[in-house]
């Protein structure tokens, strides 16, 4: 199993959840985040006073799926984030070592 | 099956049957005691599951082993008949006293009533209770309220719970049970009891009890659903009995709270002195010095309005009943004016004043479509009240941004200085979601539709309805784009400037969205979101201020003498003028034409406006600011453009202070006069200035002056921007210093909100941008005459 993790940029969410719900997979999680990276933050300029804009807003998007699915949600996820400019967002897999369902202590991908 | 009719009578026909239970159980076990039923069972109020609260008077405090294993036999015989007992055991001269800690045994014994056992003993306490009741009620009193008050504020203060509980909630059972106490207490048994609130309430809990087959009390969704198939619907009737429930609870309490000795009730006393000819102020209530006038003045009531607006007040109790027993008969033949509805939109607290209104039933008399959101359900997941408590919760929020000292909200805040239309803003609030509950989906065209019908009514004049219903049907657009748009890419803010106009209206809309955002639920406008408004905002500003100098009329629809006239002027003309502005500054430049020049100067709604037009030439502006600035007129705004015929068209739209105008017609004609010589350099305006330079600003307005300049909005033009504390003269000081310096004004738009002057100029040297060589000496000429 691989846990999934993808910061996006926010008006690309609906066509990645979209994106996503095609190939099957409409579990996930989303958090609002905040961050930055090379994009780093710009300097806004607003009636003469300088306001620093250090921390863009993001989506957050998580997921579990079995291993023998990950690159093809990598894959969707990309496709349909990219606007080809700086600021996309990131991608990052993790090796999952379990997954339990709380209501019947169901485990591995039966539980995902 | 819930059954909406006999509640009461069902509750009593319960307490009956476990009365001859406990009677039947007394009567085999014979324990040493006297049963009296207390708490709700001794009101004869017993739910379905409810506790059997059970007083055991014993004779002395120490009982013997076989005494208690009697009075055990007996409570095991009640609870294996499936009562769930919740007994005392206490003496009579223990109930005589107050125990610190256990309000709820005194409180309990207000409803006691004699089961078993000893009639004397009992007969005691039934003649000792109402003097030891009597002795200690101002303690008694004030324990409940503040128990009661605590209570409510864990419920955040509100009525509007999507799933209530209907024991516990503001406005729920335990509140009527409150009135009764106080009633009781305050030994004033005339008290107003809500019973058919009442009877509602003790329906639905019995049908909790019933469908949960034990004491539950939270009427969650599912089990709307089971009560009516129209849940949303039927939760209105819920939210109207609770409300009433309420409202009396709070209105008892209100006369039974001590009033305290200390500072704060001398500040409480101090605030009396706000009292005027109409109304007195006591303990931050307000109460009416002419009932009578309710009646008789259809203004009156948005004066008290107005008054609580003004001072953040409450309405007294007296006030508000009389103002509701009024109601039916107010408004009948003559509605309150639009000025009048205005000036109390623009005052500073008046989201109270609004709630009170709600609260009272007066915002139903005079917007009758608010019945259409009264108690109205959202059921989503988001949404946390009922649509008019997010409506209320809107314009509270927006006063509460005002008054926040949170860094993080700092900059909506900047927005909310610049906004000199808090009356339009509060109006379309009040209005934006009033087409929900119409179940089409789409609910902005249908608040619009309303809206409409309502500001008619209410005599709106035209110009402040289109800005209001432009704030309704536009009032998603901003989270939409936020959420779906690219921010960074170009086409977001065309799409913006086109959809939105001007950069007024987009900065009314986005303290709108935050408002109605802030509303959903309290922790809905998250530092994320806060964020991305912003930047939302940004981005649709940097478009207007670029496109106010880029973006020019080209091709317009009008006749071509028009078309002639209006080409080359910054689209943002056509977008703050209306056809009739337009059709009005053509025959003035026909004028013009004819004369060298036309001024126009009139009156409207209060403000002054001159409109001139005539070929550029330096120091213009200047001339023309000093020349109102002389005669002690305040500019509150002004515009100023040029076509493409280097024909210029300033306005300017200003105060007049001292009435000097509106006492002497003659002076209109002198102002016209003095300006068409300070145009053609007749007359010299630093002259003209000199008898009134003392500079009469305001004390207290403390803000920054800045000259910020920008070469990056267009290839042949700087933008200059300039914050600073409003004094007369000010702008004829600033358009000296750049004529001075040789640049030509291209175009200008001045801005005032209280003592900040918000001045934005395009100015040119030489046909291009202002050398960066220039700017330093130039801004600190600038920073000199803002002072």
């Amino acid at each position: 199993m691989k846990k999934i993790e993808a910061v996006i940029q926010p008006h690309k969410l609906e066509d990645v959840k979209a994106a996503l719900k095609a190939i099957g997979i409409d579990g996930m999680t989303i958090t609002e985040v905040r961050g930055h990276g090379r994009q780093k933050g710009h300097k806004e300029i607003y009636r003469g006073m300088e306001y620093e804009v250090d921390l863009l807003p993001k989506m957050k998007i998580e997921m579990v799926v079995s291993t023998a699915r990950s690159e093809e949600v990598v894959q969707t996820i990309l496709t349909s984030a990219r606007t080809g400019k700086i600021g996309d967002g990131k991608i990052f897999v993790y090796d999952v070592a379990e997954a339990i369902r709380i209501r019947n202590d169901e485990r591995g991908e039966g539980a995902l | 099956m819930w059954q909406p009719e006999g509640a009461h009578a069902e509750l009593l026909r319960r307490s009956a049957e476990v009365d001859q239970i406990v009677i039947t159980a007394f009567q085999q076990i014979r324990p040493p005691v006297t049963a009296v039923a207390v708490g709700g069972y001794g009101r004869r109020e017993l739910f379905p599951y409810s506790d059997v609260d059970l007083l055991l008077l014993n004779a002395a405090p120490d009982e013997t082993k076989e005494q208690r294993e009697l009075i055990s036999e007996f409570l095991r015989a009640l609870w294996d008949a499936g009562l769930r007992v919740s007994q005392s055991v206490h003496t009579v001269e223990d109930c005589l006293e107050l125990h610190q800690g256990n309000l709820e045994l005194t409180i309990s014994l207000l409803d006691h009533r004699f089961l078993a056992g000893d009639r004397a003993r009992h007969g005691r306490l039934e003649a000792e209770l109402p003097k030891f009741l009597h002795r200690e009620r101002p303690t008694l009193m004030d324990q409940l309220c503040k128990m009661t008050r605590s209570r409510q504020s864990k419920f955040a203060d509100t009525i509007y719970h999507l799933e209530p509980n209907v024991k516990e909630h503001p406005g729920a059972l335990r509140d009527l049970h409150v009135i009764r106490w106080l009633a009781t207490l305050r030994e004033s048994p005339a008290d107003y009891i809500p019973e058919t609130a009442a009877e509602l309430l003790y329906s639905i809990r019995i049908f909790l009890h019933r469908a949960m087959g034990r004491d539950a009390n939270l009427l969650t969704f599912d089990l709307q659903e089971a009560i009516s198939p129209e849940p949303a619907v039927w939760m209105r009737e819920y939210y109207r009995s609770a409300r009433e429930i309420w409202r009396a609870a709070n209105q008892a309490m209100e006369a039974s709270e001590r009033r305290d000795l200390g500072l704060f009730s001398q500040f409480r006393d101090w605030r009396g002195r706000v009292s005027n000819s109409e109304f007195t102020v006591s303990r931050e209530r307000v109460l009416l010095r002419e009932p009578l006038e309710l009646e008789r003045d259809p203004e009156y009531p948005i004066r008290l309005m107005q008054f609580l607006a003004r001072h953040n007040l409450r309405l007294a109790r007296d006030t508000e009943n009389r103002l509701m027993a009024a109601l039916g008969g107010l408004w009948l033949n003559r509605q309150p004016s639009w000025p009048s509805l205005r000036a109390l939109l623009a005052l500073p607290h008046a989201a109270g004043a609004l709630r009170v209104m709600h609260e009272t039933g007066l915002l139903t008399r005079l917007i009758p479509e608010w019945t259409r959101i009264d108690c109205l359900v959202t059921r989503d997941f988001y949404h946390q009240y009922t649509v008019d408590e997010h409506t209320l919760v809107t314009l509270e929020s927006l006063e509460e941004l005002r008054d926040s000292k949170d860094p993080e909200r700092q900059k909506l805040r900047t927005l909310l200085h610049e906004t000199a239309a808090w009356e339009t803003l509060r109006l379309a609030l009040l209005l934006h979601d009033m087409g929900k509950g119409g179940g089409t989906g789409e609910h902005a065209a249908e608040s619009v539709r309303h809206a409409t019908i309502v500001m008619e009514r209410l005599g709106v004049p035209p110009a402040e309805r289109e800005n209001v219903l432009f704030l309704i049907a536009h009032h998603l657009d901003l989270s939409g784009i936020m959420n779906s748009r690219d921010l960074n890419d170009p086409s977001t803010a065309r799409y913006m400037a086109e959809r939105i106009g001007t950069v007024e209206r987009l900065r009314m809309l986005t303290l709108l969205t935050w408002a109605d955002i802030s509303a959903v639920n309290p922790a809905a406008m998250t530092p994320w979101r806060l964020e991305q408004l912003w930047l939302t905002y940004l981005t649709g500003y940097e478009e207007f201020t670029r496109e106010l100098h880029t973006s020019r009329i080209r091709e317009v629809c009008f006749t071509p003498e028009v078309s002639a006239f209006v080409e080359g002027f910054p689209t943002r003309y056509l977008n703050t003028h209306s056809e009739e502005d337009i059709r009005a500054h053509y025959i003035l430049w026909n004028e013009n034409r004819a004369a060298g020049m036309a001024i126009r100067i009139e009156r409207s709604e209060g403000t002054w406006r001159m409109t001139v037009i005539t070929s550029d030439r330096p120091f213009l502006l200047a001339s023309l600011s000093g020349t109102l600035a002389a005669f002690g007129l305040n500019i509150l705004k002004a515009e100023a453009f040029a076509n493409s015929h280097g024909v210029i068209l300033d306005t300017f739209a200003f105060a007049d202070p001292h009435r000097t105008l509106e006492l002497n017609a003659s002076e209109v004609d002198r102002l016209r006069d003095t300006v068409r010589r300070a145009i053609t350099g007749k007359v010299d305006v630093r002259k003209l200035l000199s008898g009134r330079r003392k500079a009469a600003i305001a004390g207290g307005a403390q803000i920054p002056a800045s000259v910020a300049f920008n070469n990056e909005v267009s290839e042949t033009c700087s933008l200059i921007e300039i914050v600073a504390v409003d004094r007369p003269g000010l702008l004829y000081d600033l358009t000296q210093v750049l004529s001075s310096a040789g640049l030509n004004i291209e175009v200008v738009l001045i801005d005032t909100e209280a003592h900040k002057a918000m001045d934005v100029f395009y100015v040119t040297h030489e046909g291009a941008t202002v050398p960066l060589a220039m700017q330093p000496d130039i801004r600190r000429k600038l920073l000199e005459v803002c002072g």
